[in-house]
């Protein structure tokens, strides 16, 4: 398996091991919409981003130990087609995200639910990034 | 318009000592999955990848890679 695709395997398994709990939580048991800043709500989103770094940097380290020389090794021209690919269709992920949130929710929502949201489009547009590039890797493997 | 591209990459290196997909990689500047992506024709490569390719050979393109038209 190429070192880029461990990488985007990598990233997606974090992605959703860190952030399915966490809006699992906030779906079932939301935050006052109007209690600005919630401490609590914000521990948890600091408790979720700090194991999603650690998760990243510690398997980024554990692949480059493994195989110091497929980690050095720059990108290669699929690398950056599967990548390309896989960032146009997050782009558009993350503008519909954004307008749904930026430009429709406030008029119908507040706070937390707006944050979470904001939240939500981003995780969505990473996971749609490191997802199609899985399968584009998947697919082009001989 | 449809079609399929082959390659006669795996003769090649076989009628090259035997080069390895690695090598072949490492001599036109890519990773030794992507030889294997284009060798089963999963991958397209680039023009000037396929240029490379040829160039390691020492073959005209059209001698490594060939396009079926899908068309009838």
């Amino acid at each position: 398996m190429p070192h880029r695709e461990k990488i985007a395997w990598l990233l997606l398994v974090a992605m959703l091991a860190c952030y399915v709990p966490y809006f699992t939580v906030a779906h079932f048991n939301p935050p006052p919409a109007d209690l600005l800043p919630n401490l609590t709500q914000i521990r948890l989103l600091a408790l979720v981003a700090i194991a999603h770094a650690l998760i990243q940097g510690l398997g980024r380290l554990w692949f480059r130990i493994r195989s110091p020389e497929d980690a050095r090794a720059p990108a290669d021209e699929r690398d950056r087609a599967i990548e390309r690919r896989s960032t146009t269709v997050a782009y558009y992920v993350l503008m519909t995200g954004m307008i749904l949130v930026g430009v429709m929710m406030p008029f119908t929502e507040n706070g937390w639910t707006i944050v979470n949201a904001g939240l939500f489009m981003i995780v969505l547009a990473e996971t749609f990034h490191y997802g199609i590039a899985v399968w584009s890797y998947r697919r082009s493997a001989a | 318009m449809a079609g399929t591209l082959t390659n006669q990459i795996r003769t090649l290196r076989f009628l090259n000592g035997e080069m390895s997909q690695a090598e072949l990689g490492q001599k036109i500047g890519v990773t030794r999955q992507t030889i294997a992506a284009i060798e089963a024709g999963k991958y397209s490569p680039t023009l000037e990848a396929a240029f490379r390719i040829a160039e390691v050979f020492g073959k005209p393109l059209d001698e490594v890679f060939q396009w079926t038209s899908g068309v009838a």
